[in-house]
């Protein structure tokens, strides 16, 4: 099976998942494209104060907004302040939460911001939330010209495999089923310099109302600005427009409107 | 003027022809295969190109001979922050579209606008400038009339942009909206590590 590998700008390789996922079903073809990296920034050294004076938005800004979610989270949401430059960086791909199920088996739901990412998957996503079908190239297209494109995937494991080195372990033994689903999407695209806009946040409706959208917003926003990307913006759907003002966004910041060419 | 209506993508061989062909408005074969409105006629600006260049400016589409020390200045003339040109010319260089205006007789850039995205469904508009001293003549129209064309071109349907309060009576005849169906432009505000 062929997947497209996605690339952010960062040296860090995506992880591969897949050496794990024995039951994972693979009945289908996927679309494959090489050569994804980005050249590294030329003049990525941290400019920070130049970088805070010449954001044109930083004339707009207006304090910080507290995240105040209350999840079951394994990590924590996090406060955008002071300290955020000196955090250290955010892996590419990391377990925010992790439960037992009622029949025994272990759930994990594993944040990555550097993946790879199935276009059949990622469609069937898009079918679940209901948003109009999209030609698969052009998804594929889209991911592959995106910045960043942070996703959230569900791996289910039997409760009896003992847990040393979960994830990508060796010696897989028959009982380790493992299977792995995308329920969660993001992606931002950007000029890798100045401005990034946050485009097609979904997640599986069956895994909604649990924190999980807020977090992978929240970890995709920070995963921007570890890159000194100083304006992150996007477009929200009127009745989306909390969901994001209580992750530190704000609409017509000083007046500023957002407008669309003869939109449908 | 601009082409009325939102276009979904046709095909690329419906474009070359119908910019091969400047006098007839819709090629023989699309008419065949296509309802009249995703038909593109070809692009009837409000200033030709020719009408520039006959008045001393010349229309760009690629860095090449950009002067980012003379865009900075055009930037900070209009208000915006100077920045570093190093950033500049990343941010050039991850740029979908842009397009801008040499005046001719200095070499200098007097008009710039750029579009980021993903290459097929979305852009986005960033810094539309024109240099005070060539405002209100047509250059700031020109440049945003061929970057949406342009757009367009590549099959972007969803272009949008940015628009400080006092410029919304720029974009509004262009054909841009604010909030369509009440959408919402929002920005992530950041706590400010020195306050004033």
């Amino acid at each position: 099976m062929l997947l497209i590998p996605i690339s952010s700008s960062s040296s860090v390789l995506p992880q591969s998942f897949f050496n794990s996922t024995s039951s994972y079903s693979s009945n289908h073809h996927s679309l494959f494209l090489s050569n994804l990296s980005y050249p590294i920034p030329y003049g990525s050294r941290k400019l920070k104060t130049l970088r805070l004076r010449a954001n044109f938005w930083e004339s707009i800004r207006s304090g910080f907004v507290k995240n105040n979610n209350s999840t079951q989270l394994v990590e924590p949401p996090s406060i955008v302040d002071e300290e955020e430059d000196t955090e250290p960086l955010l892996p590419v791909e990391f377990t925010l939460v992790e439960r037992t199920l009622q029949d025994g088996l272990i759930e994990e739901i594993i944040f990555s911001s550097g993946g790879e990412i199935d276009v059949y998957d990622l469609q069937g996503l898009c079918d679940k939330v209901g948003w109009p079908r999209r030609p698969l190239v052009k998804l594929a297209a889209a991911l592959k010209n995106s910045y960043m494109v942070a996703t959230l995937h569900s791996v289910m494991k039997s409760s009896s495999v003992s847990d040393s080195g979960s994830g990508s372990s060796e010696g897989d033994s028959g009982e380790q089923q493992q299977e792995k689903k995308l329920i969660g999407m993001a992606r931002a695209t950007s000029d890798h310099a100045f401005n990034a806009t946050i485009w097609d946040v979904l997640v599986d409706p069956e895994y909604q109302g649990q924190g999980l959208g807020k977090a992978l917003v929240e970890k995709l926003v920070r995963a921007l600005l570890q890159r000194d990307i100083g304006n992150i913006s996007l477009f929200a759907d009127s009745q989306v427009v909390d969901f994001y003002q209580n992750l530190g966004f704000e609409a017509d910041p000083e007046g500023i409107k957002g407008m669309f060419w003869y939109p449908k | 003027m601009l082409l009325g209506g939102t276009i979904s993508t046709p095909p690329a061989s419906l474009r070359l022809k119908s910019t091969l062909n400047p006098q007839n408005a819709v090629t023989q074969s699309s008419q065949a295969a296509f309802p009249a409105a995703m038909q593109r006629k070809p692009p009837s600006y409000s200033i030709s190109d020719e009408d520039l260049k006959s008045r001393g400016f010349l229309l760009r589409r690629t860095p090449e001979g950009l002067n980012l020390d003379q865009l900075n200045s055009v930037f900070v003339a209009v208000g915006f922050p100077r920045r570093d040109t190093a950033k500049i010319e990343v941010a050039l260089e991850h740029t979908d579209a842009l397009l801008w205006v040499e005046y001719e007789k200095t070499r200098r850039p007097v008009a710039f606008a750029r579009a980021t995205g993903d290459g097929v469904f979305n852009a986005i508009i960033w810094d539309v400038v024109v240099d005070p001293s060539f405002q209100s003549c047509g250059l700031g129209k020109a440049v945003m009339e061929r970057l949406i064309e342009d757009l367009q071109a590549k099959g972007i349907c969803n272009i949008a942009l940015y628009s400080e309060p006092r410029v919304l009576g720029f974009y509004r005849p262009l054909g841009f909206v604010s909030d369509p169906d009440g959408i919402k432009g929002m920005v992530f505000i950041r706590k400010q590590r020195n306050k004033k």
